[in-house]
């Protein structure tokens, strides 16, 4: 049928990415994952099982965090998207990367935008977390290098310069 | 094989009345799809037989949770991060709170929905047992009407249910009459995140002058189906709880799941914890004591006990810097509870050498400021930070003065000044500064010591708490 074989065309989806308004044309069940990466060329959220159990593909829409990679593209039209590439203002790094960066908390740095994203999620409802809820906030991102402690260190540092900034 | 999506259509009506029209216009062909967390799996995986979607994502109708004088009503498009933070549902329905906080991870908690969660009606779903041992109800709807189902007898089969080719779960009724009851939730997982349950329960029960007069118990993953234990129950109600009625309660337990070998498990191990899950519930009913959301069994003391020295050791550095102390502590493992750790920490602080007191006071920034050696743990100086907030809030008159002075107590006493600040107002400690200043030297090596025992007691209270 016509009506069928229309409704299968790619449709016009716009939202905004890192505070920029962005139009694709997109199949509605691509995977909000790929047109980040494909579409737009932002390849900092990864793919690493592409079933919502890494975390690795984390971003933030309208400010919860979400695997990308089961987010359908036509379910983010009207959002707004964060993602790793808006974290930093310019050359200034944000206080979760520097802090990142500073206790070991990035090694081989597939997991590392999620990482980030999600701790970034979860400082915004907690600014003053313990481990335990540094742990639970990133328990669902898995890392295969680092061992986590650095990770959660990396985080508590941020917690607490973002108290005294 | 990944799927193409170009073999996909996807609608997002809006609306519930629009999305219902839909189903109802090609029944069986629309499938819906909520936050995706199982939908988008079985497309990934290219298992997905549907091949037109209608997104029921964040509509207004399926995503609020109604309070009523005598139910709540939540919407079947509310996510576990919704239902974790709505008040009533964490404190009168502490089992599916529970739930929603060990099912996924947080991304998932994000978008899995409660409705979606029943609807993919897997026998391990955490939620489930919650939903069955609170006597749910389910509000079926489609473009005939509404209609109203006891949620036990939903699931016909493994993955069947009673849901019409045109009908929406719209919300899930819970009566408010629990909140006497002792609750009991556990997850047996390989770990808490992410992991799916070998098994998991929820219970609630009521005693009356020692007889249970009403239990309801259900476990997931043992059986096709979310099981709620009628048969086991009948072998409680009326009953003391002794050690009679507990060999019965396994037997019963033993005798109605139907669990499986597969990747997660066995059907053995399955059976000998869901008797043991039971039998502890029963325990906690008869003293009274509800015991919800510890999927991680062991409290951070009774994990401590048991850790290697080391790594005990660097757990408690973050409370008192010194690690004469915490090596000192850590050997007189293990501790019943929260004051003989207390007690033991004490102690060894009085003996330890002024150098391991030394070390302690060393690892603290100055008061006013947040500098630390390299070696202070994460933890501490977020401690140190949190302890200090109302002093680096304080006004630059006072911060001077406290600046000046910690450099006039660094010159005379040649360590910094330690003050246990949690409570105290930054003038306060002014005062106390200016006061110690005037200390012989074994005096203040004294109150600065009592000081840091102060510090290290709150601390190991904070990471008790953890």
């Amino acid at each position: 049928m016509n009506d069928s074989r229309q409704s299968r065309a790619k449709a016009q989806i716009s939202f905004t990415v890192n505070g920029e308004a962005k139009q694709v044309r997109v199949y509605p069940m691509e995977r909000l994952l790929d047109v980040l990466r494909l579409e737009l060329e932002l390849t900092g959220a990864k793919e690493g099982c592409g079933e919502g159990e890494c975390g690795s593909c984390s971003v933030l829409m309208d400010g919860a965090l979400v695997n990308s990679c089961l987010v359908p593209a036509l379910q983010a039209a009207g959002s707004s998207i964060i993602t790793i590439e808006g974290m930093a203002k310019g050359d200034r790094l944000h206080v979760l990367q520097l802090a990142f960066l500073e206790c070991g908390g990035a090694q081989c740095g597939i997991c590392t935008p999620g990482m980030i994203l999600a701790a970034c999620h979860l400082l915004n409802r907690k600014p003053h977390p313990t481990i335990g809820d540094v742990r639970e906030g990133l328990s669902g991102n898995l890392c295969r290098c680092t061992g986590y402690s650095q990770i959660v260190d990396a985080v508590l540092e941020a917690a607490r310069r973002r108290l005294t900034a | 094989m990944r799927s193409n999506p170009s073999d996909y259509e996807m609608t997002a009506p809006g609306s519930l009345r629009a999305t219902l029209s839909l189903l109802a216009s090609e029944p069986g062909a629309w499938l819906p799809i909520a936050g995706g967390t199982d939908v988008m799996v079985q497309y990934a995986a290219g298992k997905l037989a549907a091949r037109k979607l209608v997104s029921i994502w964040n509509l207004p109708e399926l995503r609020q949770i109604e309070v009523l004088a005598h139910e709540i009503r939540i919407g079947a498009g509310c996510t576990y991060t919704d239902l974790r933070r709505h008040e009533v549902v964490g404190r009168e329905f502490p089992l599916l709170a529970a739930a929603a906080r060990w099912t996924g991870g947080i991304a998932n908690q994000n978008r899995g929905t409660i409705g979606g969660n029943i609807v993919n009606a897997s026998p391990a779903a955490d939620s489930l047992p919650a939903l069955l041992a609170y006597g749910a109800e389910l509000i079926l709807v489609s473009v005939r009407g509404e209609r109203h189902l006891p949620y036990i007898s939903f699931h016909t089969g493994y993955k069947k249910t009673l849901l019409a080719q045109d009908e929406l779960i719209q919300a899930v009724s819970l009566a408010r009459q629990f909140s006497e009851y002792v609750s009991y939730a556990r997850k047996a997982g390989a770990r808490n995140a992410q992991a799916i349950s070998k098994v998991c329960i929820a219970a609630l029960g009521r005693t009356k002058n020692g007889i249970v007069d009403d239990v309801r118990i259900a476990l997931g993953s043992v059986a096709p189906v979310p099981l709620r234990l009628h048969e086991t129950e009948q072998a409680i109600l009326g009953k003391r709880i002794d050690s009679p009625t507990l060999d019965r309660v396994r037997e019963a337990v033993t005798a109605e799941i139907r669990p499986i070998d597969d990747i997660r498990s066995t059907a053995r191990y399955r059976s000998a914890v869901a008797g043991n899950l039971v039998i502890e519930f029963l325990n906690r009913l008869s003293s009274q004591h509800s015991e919800v959301g510890r999927a991680k069994a062991p409290d951070v003391l009774s994990r401590w006990n048991f850790l290697p020295t080391d790594d005990a050791v660097n757990a408690i550095l973050p409370c008192c810097g010194s690690k004469a102390w915490a090596r000192g502590v850590a050997a007189r493992r293990p501790f019943v509870n929260e004051e003989a750790l207390l007690a033991a920490s004490n102690e060894v602080w009085q003996g330890v050498p002024p150098s391991a007191w030394m070390e302690a006071f060393a690892s603290h920034p100055r008061i006013g400021e947040t500098g630390t050696i390299p070696s202070t743990p994460a933890q501490s100086r977020l401690w140190s930070t949190q302890e200090q907030q109302p002093v680096a809030d304080a006004d630059a008159a006072v911060r001077a003065a406290l600046a000046d002075a910690n450099r006039e107590y660094e010159q005379r006493f040649n360590r910094i000044f330690i003050v246990c600040a949690s409570g105290r107002s930054p003038v306060e400690i002014l005062g106390i500064l200016k006061r110690r200043l005037k200390n012989d030297g074994d005096t203040e090596l004294g109150e600065a010591a009592e000081q840091q025992r102060q510090i290290t007691e709150i601390r190991l209270r904070k990471w008790l708490q953890q």
